[in-house]
């Protein structure tokens, strides 16, 4: 069977600099992996080349479910499965989270199983007040990455790519952020936790962690990793 | 050309013979003079005709539905067509009836909001205008809702000059909407004016949909003067018209009144929407605000030029514009002059003007929830021009504008042209 997220050789480059130098990840259905490493170790730039970001030349395979995704455009590899969610999520003024479901159910090939999941999971992660808001305006760090994490339960994604999901938050808000990631498990989908650092990682059971240097994962194993890396830094044993 | 009505009073009939004089000593305006630049008119008025009476006017029109006005009137081809509804406290009328029979009333609301712009079509409209609409609003009258003003074009080849004439009597509550529109097709030429005398503790909006046919001309002036503590709201939706102007002059004389002006456009095609407006904060303690907000497409062109002038008895005085413009096409342009006079010294003032493409952020966020692309940019234009709808005085219209700001956009998407 196929992974939910399967990257081989990844490599990418933006202009003359290059990012990526052959990154190689698994994460296997119904697991959650954590993506740990320094400043500028390249763990953004792997979303965005996920994401389809037009800025980025890639080579090498990203497989969503078994599905090439490299070289698709962007919405066509949210349809496929794959899901971002963003480190700074962008505001759109003017356009509410409910403009955002409503165009999304009406592009839909099931409006009512859509509708059916977008208010199941609007009641559990406490969305109503913020349906009839635009999005991402005026929302605090926690707000939206609440909203990040609704959407992505929203579209049940196949593999989900968690940016900086921790980052700007206080520990209550980690810790809520963290209780998320964990309800979002399940059977039909991998979810890849990308942090700086490992206090988030207190709050969840990641299944293994990697850690990406300079364009490469240069470790992977058992949550350990993450203890170690918080005792002595991204310096390598 | 020139018309004259024996019914007319001799204050009316002055008026004419003199801007007739000014008409005639006129010349068409050119690029070259501050007030038109960045356009080019492609016509002249002797290329269209005067109507001899009012030609056969399309039916009755969504937006009548839409907001459900309490007194309505109809003008075709400068003239209005009936006698007008009215409504407890409120009067329209047909403005040729109302010179003669509410003289004093229209005549002073002409001296205290008259048209003072030096251009061959305001003098046009003096000189051979004179019909329209005459909206009296009692001291405290509270029409239970919109005044609807329906103006038209019938035909290909004429020129109107069509008058909406507003007294809001002192305390007076009310919404006047204008729709403008004429046949897809035709060539024609309007001269409307728009004028409002606001009196002190009154709320006046204003609401111009502007739907001229895609061939049609038009050269617009309005005029808007608040007394004090007045409230005067002006929202236009710039939809047709291939060439399509308005002149906007508003006078905050009153202490403590306030001015509210909001705007919304889409030039597509070889649209030119053109916008010259002007505040003169004249007392102390006004405020004003202006936000429009616009689009265009293909080899459209939009202008707007914002002209704060704050006089020296102006103090305390708040006044801020917006205007920001998308352009959807490489060949589209939109030219934002932002301009501020300040003659007092305990002001508070802003502008702020901008000109770009659609964002990519915000695009790339969108299609990443699996949007195609022009779902997504459906998306992001409906939430640029949402923030200049929402401020609008006519809630009732929304859906309606929304929808058609819309169409547009798919018509352009579908072209291939954004």
């Amino acid at each position: 069977m196929s992974a939910a997220l399967a990257i081989e050789g990844l490599e990418a480059r933006l202009g003359d600099l290059r990012i990526l130098e052959g990154v190689d990840l698994t994460v296997p259905f119904g697991e959650v992996h954590a993506l740990m490493g320094p400043n500028g170790s390249g763990k953004s730039t792997l979303c965005h080349v996920l994401t389809g970001k037009e800025d980025y030349e890639a080579s090498g395979s990203a497989k969503v479910g078994g599905t090439e995704i490299l070289g698709l455009p962007v919405d066509e590899r949210a349809k496929v499965g794959f899901f971002q969610a963003f480190q700074y999520p962008v505001e759109v003024p003017g356009v509410t989270l409910d403009d955002l479901l409503a165009e999304l159910a009406a592009a839909s090939s099931d409006p009512a199983g859509f509708w059916t999941r977008a208010e199941a999971a609007s009641a559990r992660l406490g969305m109503e007040p913020f349906l009839s808001r635009p999005i991402n305006v005026g929302l605090s760090g926690g707000e939206k990455k609440r909203s990040e994490m609704f959407q992505l339960a929203v579209l049940s994604p196949t593999a989900a790519v968690l940016d900086e999901i921790d980052s700007g938050l206080d520990v209550d808000a980690v810790r809520e952020v963290a209780a998320m990631v964990e309800s979002l498990r399940s059977p039909d989908l991998g979810i890849l936790v990308i942090t700086h650092y490992s206090r988030i990682l207190k709050y969840m059971e990641p299944d293994r962690v990697h850690v990406m240097v300079a364009g490469k994962i240069v470790e992977s194993g058992g949550p350990e990793i993450a203890d170690r890396l918080e005792a002595q830094g991204y310096e390598l044993p | 050309m020139e018309r004259m009505l024996e019914s007319d009073p001799d204050w009316m009939r002055r008026r004419r013979t003199e801007a007739f004089e000014r008409f005639a000593a006129s010349s068409m305006p050119s690029e070259r003079e501050e007030l038109w630049r960045y356009v080019e008119i492609d016509f002249d008025l002797d290329e269209f005709t005067l109507a001899e009476s009012p030609g056969t006017a399309a039916g009755s029109d969504e937006v009548a539905a839409a907001i459900g006005p309490a007194a309505s009137i109809q003008v075709v081809d400068g003239f209005a067509v009936d006698g007008g509804s009215s409504a407890s406290g409120c009067s329209v009328a047909s403005l040729r009836a109302a010179a003669v029979e509410q003289g004093s009333r229209v005549a002073g609301t002409y001296e205290r909001a008259g048209i003072h712009a030096d251009d061959r079509f305001a003098h046009a409209h003096d000189a051979f205008g004179g019909d329209g609409a005459f909206i009296g609003i009692d001291p405290g009258a509270l029409p239970a809702g919109p005044v609807y003003v329906d103006v038209q074009t019938s035909a290909a080849g004429l020129a109107s000059f069509p008058a909406v004439v507003i007294d809001a009597g002192d305390g007076s509550e009310a919404s006047v909407v204008v729709h403008l529109r004429s046949p897809q097709d035709a060539y024609t030429l309007a001269v409307p004016r728009i004028v409002a005398a606001v009196g002190a503790d009154a709320r006046l909006s204003v609401t111009v949909l502007q739907e001229w046919g895609y061939d049609a001309r038009s050269v617009g002036h309005a005029r808007l003067v608040a007394d004090r503590d007045a409230l005067v709201r002006f929202d236009e939706v710039g939809l047709g018209g291939r060439f399509s102007r308005l002149h906007l002059a508003t006078d905050l004389d009153g202490r403590g009144s306030e001015a509210i002006i909001v705007g919304a456009y889409f030039g597509e095609e070889h649209q030119i929407l053109d916008y010259r407006y002007f505040m003169r904060h004249a007392g102390p303690n006004t405020r004003s605000d202006m936000f429009l907000k616009g689009a265009v497409e293909d080899e459209a062109t939009s202008v707007f030029t914002g002209m704060i002038r704050i006089e020296e008895e102006g103090q305390k005085t708040e006044a801020f514009q917006t205007n920001r413009n998308l352009i959807l096409s490489k060949g589209a342009s939109a030219q934002s002059v932002p301009n501020l006079e300040i003659l007092a010294n305990d002001v508070k003032c802003g502008h702020g003007s901008t000109v770009g493409p659609l964002d990519a952020e915000q695009r790339y966020y969108l299609m990443s929830r699996g949007l195609s692309r022009p779902r997504a940019d459906r998306l992001q234009i409906r939430g640029f021009f949402e923030e200049a709808l929402s401020r609008m005085a006519v809630a009732a219209l929304g859906p309606y504008v929304r929808e058609r700001l819309n169409r547009k956009f798919v018509a352009a998407q579908e072209a291939g042209r954004v």
